[in-house]
């Protein structure tokens, strides 16, 4: 089995350097430059995978992005293993250590290869045919279904690996290295543009680069030697930056295109080590130039799916490019002349070509003259029907085609060999033109799907064989010519370039080969990844599918890893020989992005760990962290929660907390609170218009509670906003709400009512606010400012006072979430930590307790305020949460005005605001828990839910409130809490459960 | 007196790139569309505030920054400058503009938060998360307001790779510990 | 992600900005003297179509201006950009 391969006469792989690797245990070697596919089948390893339906043997098809079979496991650790990597792509290094998937317990005998024998069993659309029935089964049937499904396996630990994004700018981009893409470089360099080339591979020069053939010349050398000069050329120009190793994911709108770099893949795992793995550049170009080029079709007949039968250009590129021999005995099958190119490269190298069956009844092109010449064997006219071999392909077997192609005559005569070549033409990458948005034409001639310069999207132009531009003469002059208009260059360093190429290309395209045996007892594959065959193509246009969507979807054709970058055309190509339809009519399934598959990783980026989401911290964060605060989520801010003190759990610090703060004084961060200072000459106005109350008449010094509406009258956002001057306020939002109200009042102000003379400037960061509640709330602030006089008399409740702490200004609310005696202190943030630390000494002897955001919770509703978000979704009027005293019915209007008399906003039987308790004062209810009235009724009727629940301390019993269908009306009314294992009884009540006179305010 | 606390207080250098808050800074926010309003800001700052967007004017105590078309961003070029300084401009600015009617000025010293970069890798850094395209930035005094990392900011360009960023204070640790971050793949 | 060009702070990316809705819907001067009807077309009614529309933008994370585009929504091209108060340029 073990065997050298490799040859010794090309120029691109560094074979004195050795590099030792494992496959599926076994310890192999190869050599810099080469892919694992290439050092492989240099050990004559043909066999990789199994297939994933039928558990087929399957081997190396292709060298490049299009593979459908060679998928392997990288790596054993469980958290940086590597699942589906196509052993065509990756680069070797020492140690890698890949395995096959998708088969157990081994590659070479695989259990799951009976399905190859139950694949009369297995048709298209089987799981959705055989589990269907009866229903309820499907949950049994998913875990077997689960288990034999899937590819390789994924970590299990998460990713060390670092990624990164980058943002780039450029005049053009030009995607892909070969010929066409290098020319483009360089044109669009010269002319002094900002460019990037990008390329997937780690090399330039695409397919040229390893054209070794006398035949194609340019400027009088041969191609090769012409292009490996050109891109030697390219280091003159800074302005161009080359991208190895990048693939291109994506081509949105505007010339936006997402490009994957892979940084460490091809080093050994400890030259990794704290490098960025992969790089997600998002690249705005001006102009996109796509050079993506074009792949080669398989041919489509029974069992075309062995190890050892291969892409004939690829079998060209191992043998030319890694020196690399793909077997001993070569055969070659193809409906064009590209694999005569294989045959002579095979020849030179020495390789035994055995016959070369071609589909075509002739051809006089050059290369074929040529590869007759050197004494090539073909069989014209004739077709394979079968092959053999199951882990490795043995032989084939041909038979004469008639002369419609639609059948085969005469005998099957059978040939032997050890690698198969096939060639059926060539598809254009198209797939980044359509992203785009660009539209594509049909080409009867030679069956391809090229983009439509009429429906192709501003700033872009494809060029090379990914525009179905095939000849070497044509690729050169097009991109020339195409690239004149595209970039405005007059003249170029390419003018009056030659050019010598075998020019005469013919094809005889037969979408599936014919055989002598009925398509039900043939197997040729058509999507190698998924195991769809031609037949069940067939099947599903019998069983009605017609939209190529939908033959897709039902046969998996081209839903896999590959997304059928080598299976799509020939369905496409079935479908409309089966339904008589031309293929330009027929169209294509969707292109979506990426191109090839990308990591999570590398759509996430730095975003990860820390980085997942922006905080905001506020200036007296590291306190909180200082004195063990748990702390809460709040949008994007970090809020104390809780601060638990000698192992207390959150309810018994939260009742400790609660209770503190009205008995004696306790002190929140209330900082988080959006602020906006407003001004201007009708900034009072202004206020009228926004909030549902009057402003116009609030004194300087006084503070003001106002609730916002939508224009549909469903209640925004509240707080508290404070005149500081004649044409000067403060606004106070909700945490959450600050951003939204900013934006949305900037809107009124800049579309509704230019007219007015308003400015608005958020101040949110600019002050830190410190609440101190409680009875001795007023004791503490003595000691911070002792000048400061706090009677009722001169600083009431709802009014400032600007005054000083030690050197610094700062503005004083006597205003209250709690119901308690309480102030507010508004500093300049940096000087913040500083005063609540200064709060804190002064607190000492009051037992001043720091709360978080669940006390602050549990506080405000013993006294029935609403959190807009948490008691309020967007669905509530004022008069829902029985705020009617709020509206400001004599005003001519203001935002959401017109609403609150809508005949829906008046309807009796809405949900409103009520408040709870359950008949166990110990029992707290669940928030979200649904309240009905008859827990016996079918269907059961929900008549509103908890939206607020706590254990009052203060009160020492359960207090909740919620909203309930025609809760106003319904005050001592029981109601049932069905929950899992009980029913709770609760009695509806009157919002407010605690100190209903307001006394406690002026206590 | 208070402790002056601001949020970052450190310095950090990575090969050529350096950063460093600048505090204490003194930054007025001014809004206006009224027409004498350019000739007190004039009187009171010796520059005027520039029309043409994305730009700025200065002069060796104070930078005024382009933020849309009727608000404009003052900062002090120089950190010594003590919170009475701050309190004296803000006040000699309020009682010119706002009580006067001629627009709205708001202290926002402790609102923003103060970074400058220096290198010649900046802009790389910033465009590992911000779309905006720094090639047409390179102008001495350029202003943009942007998103670094999904965070609002407001970027000035002082000199050669030499930029002030402006961050809002609660968003500034994070965008810190980011920018460090981001700093060691350059 | 479009390129948008702020007519205030020129071309940037659309991460900078907010979109609004429709363009052009004026709100009513006298909402008390609408029918229920009348008020409900102002406040729900929003054309949704595959061609030309003119939508509202607001440079969110720039110079905080709202402004009105043309955009056709079948290929996402932006015809025009135009201030607030502005006619639109294009039919």
């Amino acid at each position: 089995m073990s065997k050298n391969l490799r040859i010794n006469k090309n120029n691109f792989i560094d074979q004195t350097t050795r590099i030792s690797f494992k496959f599926n245990g076994q310890k192999l070697f190869g050599y810099k430059g080469d892919t694992l596919a290439s050092a492989l089948l240099a050990n004559n390893i043909h066999l990789v995978g199994r297939s994933f339906k039928y558990h087929r043997p399957r081997g190396i098809m292709t060298c490049g992005s299009e593979e459908p079979n060679a998928i392997v496991q990288i790596g054993n650790d469980a958290s940086l293993t590597d699942p589906n990597v196509r052993a065509t792509e990756i680069e070797l290094y020492e140690g890698l250590d890949a395995s096959s998937q998708n088969c157990w317990p081994s590659v070479n005998f695989d259990i799951g290869g009976i399905n190859n024998f139950l694949s009369p069993f297995l048709p298209a659309g089987f799981y959705y045919k055989t589990f269907m029935w009866p229903a309820g089964f499907w949950e049994k049937y998913e875990y077997f279904i689960r288990h034999s499904a899937g590819l390789g396996k994924a970590p299990t630990r998460s990713d060390p690996d670092i990624y990164d994004h980058q943002y780039s700018h450029c005049d053009v981009l030009v995607v892909g290295g070969g010929i066409s893409g290098i020319m483009s470089a360089k044109l669009s360099a010269e002319k002094g543009l900002d460019t990037i080339l990008i390329d997937d591979k780690s090399f330039l020069g695409g397919s040229t680069i390893y054209q070794e053939n006398e035949s194609y010349k340019i400027n009088n050398i041969n191609s090769n030697k012409w292009l490996a000069n050109e891109i030697e050329s390219l280091k003159n120009y800074s302005n161009l930056v080359i991208k190895n190793r990048t693939s291109l994911a994506a081509f949105h709108g505007y010339n936006y295109l997402l490009a994957r770099e892979n940084l460490t893949d091809h080093l050994s795992i400890n030259e990794r080590k704290g490098k960025v793995r992969q790089r997600l550049w998002k690249i705005r170009a001006k102009k996109v130039i796509i050079a993506s080029g074009s792949i080669e079709r398989p041919l489509i007949f029974s069992n075309n799916d062995r190890p050892g039968i291969i892409l004939s250009s690829s079998i060209k590129k191992y043998i030319d490019y890694y020196g690399v021999k793909t077997g001993e005995n070569i055969s070659l099958f193809t409906n064009n002349d590209s694999a005569y190119e294989t045959g002579i490269s095979l020849y030179k190298s020495g390789v035994k070509v055995n016959v070369i069956v071609d589909i075509r009844k002739n051809s006089d092109s050059l290369i074929v003259k040529e590869a007759l010449e050197l004494g090539l064997k073909v069989l014209w006219g004739s077709t394979v029907v079968d092959t053999q071999g199951y882990k490795r392909i043995k032989s084939f077997e041909v038979m004469k085609l008639s002369d419609d192609g639609n059948n085969v005559v005469g005998d099957r005569s059978k040939y032997n060999c050890d690698c198969l070549g096939i060639s059926g033409g060539w598809t254009p990458m198209v797939h980044l033109f359509t992203q785009s948005g660009g539209k594509l034409k049909f080409r009867n001639e030679d069956n391809v799907f090229i983009p439509d310069e009429n429906k192709t999207p501003s700033n872009q132009i494809s060029v090379g064989s990914c525009n179905g531009e095939f000849k070497l003469n044509e690729i050169v002059i097009n991109t020339i010519e195409n690239l004149k208009s595209f970039l405005s260059l007059s003249n170029t360093c390419y003018d009056g370039i030659k050019i010598i190429c075998p020019n005469e290309k013919s094809k005889r395209n037969i979408w599936l080969l014919p055989s002598d045996k009925p398509i039900g007892k043939t197997k040729p594959f058509l999507d190698f990844q998924n195991d769809s065959t031609a037949k069940d193509v067939k099947l599903a246009l019998r069983e009605g599918f017609k939209s190529i969507e939908h033959v897709k979807r039902y046969t998996t054709t081209g839903m896999g890893t590959d997304q059928g970058k080598l299976s799509n055309m020939h369905a496409l190509g079935i479908i409309a020989d089966t339904t008589g339809t031309n293929m330009g009519e027929l169209g294509t399934t969707t292109f979506r992005p990426p191109y090839t598959p990308l990591t999570f990783g590398a759509i996430v980026g730095r975003n990860v760990g820390e980085f997942f989401d922006q905080t905001r911290k506020t200036a007296i964060h590291n306190w909180h962290v200082k004195n063990n605060a748990e702390f809460e989520n709040v949008g994007q801010w970090k809020r104390p929660w809780y601060f638990p003190k000698d192992g207390e759990n959150m309810h018994q610090a939260v009742q400790r907390e609660s209770k503190a703060a009205r008995d004696s004084a306790g002190i929140l961060d209330a900082s988080t609170l959006g602020k906006i200072d407003i001004q201007g000459t009708d900034a009072s106005e202004f206020l009228n218009r926004v909030y549902t109350n009057a402003w116009s008449k609030l004194e300087i010094g006084r503070c003001r509670y106002g609730l916002m509406l939508n224009e549909d009258g469903m209640v925004y956002d509240d707080g508290v906003t404070t005149r500081l001057g004649e044409n000067h306020y403060i606004m106070t939002t909700t945490t959450g709400g600050a951003a939204n109200v900013l934006s949305k009042l900037e809107d009124y102000l800049q579309t509704e009512w230019p007219e007015l003379d308003v400015y608005l400037t958020t101040v949110t960061d600019q002050y830190s606010t410190i609440s101190i509640c409680g009875p001795n709330s007023k004791n503490i602030i003595t000691k911070i400012v002792p000048g400061l006089d706090l009677s009722d008399n001169n600083f009431p409740h709802m009014s400032f006072k600007n005054t000083k702490i030690s050197n610094v200004n700062c503005r004083i609310m006597r205003i209250s979430f709690t119901g308690e005696h309480s102030y507010e202190i508004n500093i300049q943030s940096n000087y913040a930590e500083d005063v609540w630390i200064k709060c804190m000494e002064a607190g000492k002897e009051f037992n001043l307790t720091p709360y978080g955001t669940e006390t602050m919770h549990l506080l405000r509703a013993e006294k029935g305020f609403i959190i807009t978000g948490q008691d309020t979704d967007g669905t509530l009027t004022p008069s829902d949460l029985q705020m009617d005293w709020i509206i400001g019915k004599k005003k001519f209007d203001f935002i959401g005005k017109r609403s609150l008399y809508r005949s829906d906003t008046i309807r009796e039987d809405r949900k409103q605001l009520v408040g709870l308790l359950t008949e166990d004062p110990k029992e707290v209810l669940e928030e979200g828990a649904q309240l009905v009235e008859n827990i016996n009724e079918k269907p059961i009727e929900m008549l509103g839910h908890v939206t607020s629940s706590y254990f009052s301390p203060n009160l020492n019993k359960s207090i909740a409130l919620a909203v309930v269908k025609s809760g106003k009306k319904l005050k001592g009314k029981k109601l049932i809490v069905p929950m899992e294992n009980k029913n709770i009884n609760v009695i509806i009540t009157d919002t407010v459960f605690y100190d209903k006179e307001n006394k406690r305010l002026n206590a | 007196m208070l402790n002056f606390n601001p949020p970052i207080e450190e310095e950090k250098k990575y090969n050529d790139l350096k950063i460093v808050e600048v505090e204490p800074t003194i930054k007025i926010n001014l809004r206006s569309n009224k027409r004498e309003f350019s000739t007190k800001i004039g009187k009171i700052l010796s520059i005027l505030p520039p029309n043409e967007a994305n730009t700025s004017s200065g002069n060796e105590s104070y930078s005024l920054l382009w933020l849309s078309p009727d608000e404009w961003l003052v900062y002090s070029n120089n950190n010594t400058k003590s919170l009475n300084d701050q309190i004296e401009l803000e006040n000699n600015l309020f009682n010119e503009i706002s009580k006067l009617n001629q627009g709205a000025v708001t202290n926002v010293s402790d609102h923003w938060v103060m970074i400058n970069l220096k290198g010649s890798k900046i802009f790389d850094l910033l465009a590992k998360s911000c779309p905006f395209n720094f090639k047409n930035f390179k102008k001495k005094g350029s202003v943009v307001q942007t998103v670094v990392n999904h965070v609002d900011v407001i970027i000035h360009n002082k000199d050669d790779n030499d930029l002030n960023l402006f961050v809002r204070r609660s968003f500034s640790e994070d965008l810190w510990l980011w920018i460090n971050d981001s700093a060691r793949f350059l | 992600m479009f390129i948008i060009n702020c007519p205030y702070c020129g071309e940037r990316d659309q991460t900078e900005f907010s979109c609004g809705g429709e363009a052009h819907i004026e709100r009513p001067k006298q909402p008390t003297e609408l029918s229920d009807d009348q008020w409900a077309e102002y406040l729900f009614m929003r054309k949704n179509i595959k061609g030309i529309q003119f939508e509202r933008w607001n440079h969110a994370h720039g110079c905080r201006k709202w402004f009105n585009m043309v955009r056709d929504t079948s290929n996402d091209k932006i015809q025009a950009v135009y201030k607030m108060g502005e006619k639109p340029p294009v039919k």
